[in-house]
């Protein structure tokens, strides 16, 4: 823990709440009220809607039929509810002009529902009648506000006291707890982050595994694209080879051919010889000739 | 009018029923279905999950898109429910989609920075988009902040797997001039990150949504509680009142750590537009991304405004970028019948030829 953190005294953490409460109040009201010290209810808005809705109460029970007249009620409630805000703007308690431009947009409201016709009885489309009435210069006023570099610095003090005080809460009620050997979040956060640690490293495998698989099946494909060249390699071999066999094939059917004729031949020999030897032993058997070889004998 | 026959009695059990499920949704928070769209998760990560939504048609496509969302809120707005889903729309033409959810972090993440989403999350995600769908390229979409993430990383990590970047309404020029309030709020004058962090760990949701909220207060404060009651009175549908506003206040805590990076190194000092912004020392610049971009805002925005949009267009170097506006404000723009006849076809038709092989 830092030297800050222990520098915070434990305390009962519903006690530092209330001292909050009670101070960033004072914070906000000082702040838009320019360091006056007000009410809590720094636009006064709470009250009015209070007072002027009792004021409305009372009427209908005042009333002998307990009923009041709706536009009567709205009227009233507008006479009501503009006379304290005007009031409250009077004695100082605008700082951002906001109540003064509220004010005006209530008054437009008034005359422009008026213009329109009977006030509704219900409640609902009254709303209805006063937001379509109201929102787009409400937004404007607002937005006009809300867009000032005053708004913005007491937004920014307001959020420095809020976690200021907040982070002391927290590392009090850190020590509190401490105290009495009693785990505090901090300490189950720790033993999260150790969990979300380990899961990131199995998850780091995970994807390392992941990446092996993927690389040995990348590894397989490509062995076997390597394996099938080589296939299709021998099967266009294999392919020459019955070709080849045809060829031999058709070289042995010459071969028998020639065997057919050479002994053919051989009979055309054969046949020439006898016929010589007659020849040779009767007109001219003095006479010698010699024998021509086969093709057999020659080879 | 047929209500003027309508019994004394029976008109006001009616207006009292209507009053009844105005105020349960006053006091109890409007509930509704959301992200319904069937999904399974397929990675998780610390609180990250990453969803593959179910396809109810024959793959189109067979390059899937990856959303990324912003770190402040659920993503289910990309998703609110049947017949008003962008997810649906998508899935339903053929389109594979994933969704990174960051989740809810607790006090253990407050030391996460962009630095961890970014190089760590998004490009495991990646990684689990194109080995579950088979693929060899991707779509990254990045809405809001997500957006912001999404062109860092694409800058980062330029090229191949990445075949296209959708921004929807993405922050990347963060000139005061240009944020309207924000630039006011966040200004180094008046706002110190350091104290938000400091007390809280994570910044609360309830903060950032305030924040959110006080851009435009009459109208989210007050205006959608009139519409509320309007449409109950009228008898209207509340589905998509009651899925919106559980969206806007379902916000969830902001990473510390995240935090002050985001509202420093982005807000205050607008580090991303000058490409001085580093990620575990490398720098990132906008310029590197050369992918096809369609890039998404809102005239009406006033979370991430058209300039602060805009801008995105003059910083990379695709050839092919195109710079879509719609009439809708930052949320308005991917819901509703706005969104089903504005945004959802627009981002069919730019990503359908640039999804094929």
């Amino acid at each position: 823990m830092s030297d800050e953190a222990n520098n915070q005294k434990s305390m009962d953490p519903t006690e530092l709440w209330k001292q909050w409460y009670e101070t960033s109040t004072k914070a906000w009201s000082n702040a838009l009220d320019q360091g006056k010290e007000t009410h809590v209810d720094p636009y006064g808005l709470y009250q009015s809607w209070l007072k002027s809705a009792g004021e409305i109460q009372e009427q209908v029970k005042t009333s002998p039929s307990g009923m009041i007249d709706p536009k009567e009620a709205w009227q009233q409630w507008f006479d009501t509810t503009t006379g304290i805000w005007r009031k409250t703007a009077e004695v100082g308690g605008d700082p951002l002009g906001f109540t003064t431009q509220w004010i005006d947009m209530m008054e437009d409201a008034r005359a422009r529902m008026q213009a329109e016709g009977s006030f509704p009885a219900d409640p609902f489309t009254f709303f209805k009648q006063w937001y379509d009435a109201t929102s787009e210069m409400w937004s404007k006023v607002v937005g006009d506000i809300i867009g000032t570099e005053k708004f913005v610095e007491a937004a920014g003090h307001f959020l420095e006291s809020y976690t200021s005080f907040y982070r002391t809460f927290r590392r009090s009620s850190e020590e509190y707890f401490r105290n009495l050997q009693l785990p505090t979040r901090s300490d189950l956060a720790r033993v999260a982050e150790l969990v979300v640690n380990l899961e990131v490293k199995v998850d780091s495998v995970e994807d390392a595994f992941e990446d092996f698989k993927e690389g040995q099946q990348g590894a397989i494909r490509e062995i076997g694209t390597v394996l099938d060249g080589r296939l299709d390699q021998v099967e266009s071999k294999l392919e020459v080879l019955p070709v080849a066999l045809k060829r031999i094939e058709e070289l042995k059917g010459l071969s028998t051919r020639l065997d057919q004729v050479e002994s053919k031949l051989d009979r055309v020999l054969s046949a020439l010889e006898k016929l010589e030897g007659k020849k040779r032993s009767e007109p001219a058997r003095s006479t010698s000739t010699s024998r021509p070889k086969t093709r057999k004998q020659a080879s | 009018m047929a209500e003027e026959n309508i019994p004394a009695e029976l008109d006001f059990e009616s207006a009292f029923k209507k009053y009844t499920t105005g105020m349960q949704i006053i006091l109890e928070g409007a509930k509704a279905e959301t992200g319904q769209t069937p999904k399974e998760v397929i990675w998780t990560k610390n609180k990250a999950k990453l969803y593959h939504y179910v396809p109810t048609v024959e793959k189109r496509f067979p390059v899937p898109i990856l959303m990324v969302y912003a770190l402040i809120n659920r993503p289910y707005v990309l998703d609110l429910m049947p017949g008003n889903s962008l997810v649906e729309y998508l899935v339903n033409r053929g389109f594979d989609v994933y969704m990174l959810d960051w989740g809810i972090p607790g006090d253990e993440d407050k030391n996460l920075t962009f630095e961890n989403y970014v190089l760590d999350y998004i490009p495991r995600a990646v990684k689990k988009v194109l080995r579950t769908s088979h693929a060899e390229e991707y779509t990254l979409l990045g809405y809001c902040m997500g957006g912001t993430m999404c062109a860092m990383y694409t800058a980062l990590f330029p090229g191949k797997p990445l075949r296209n970047l959708v921004l929807l309404t993405a922050p990347i020029d963060f000139t005061p001039d240009n944020m309207g309030l924000y630039g006011l709020w966040t200004s180094e004058r008046y706002f110190n990150p350091d104290l938000i962090v400091d007390a809280f760990g994570n910044v609360p949701g309830e903060f950032v949504d305030t924040g959110n909220r006080m851009a435009k207060p009459v109208t989210n404060y007050v205006g959608s509680y009139v519409t509320m009651w309007d449409r109950i009175m009228q008898g209207k549908s509340m589905d998509t009142w009651l899925a919106m506003n559980k969206w806007v206040n379902d916000g969830v805590p902001f990473p510390g750590e995240a935090f002050r990076q985001w509202i420093k190194e982005f807000y205050q000092q607008n580090k991303l537009v000058k490409g001085e912004i580093k990620l575990r020392g490398q720098r990132v610049d906008l310029s590197n991304i050369t992918c096809p971009v369609l890039n998404i805002a809102g005239k009406k925005d006033h979370i991430c405004t058209l300039p602060q949009a805009e801008a995105t267009m003059s910083l990379i170097s695709s050839r092919d970028k195109e710079f879509f506006v719609l009439d809708a404000g930052h949320v308005g723009l991917l819901t509703g019948s706005d969104a089903k006849k504005g945004l959802w076809p627009k981002i069919q038709t730019w990503l359908e030829p640039r999804s094929k092989e």
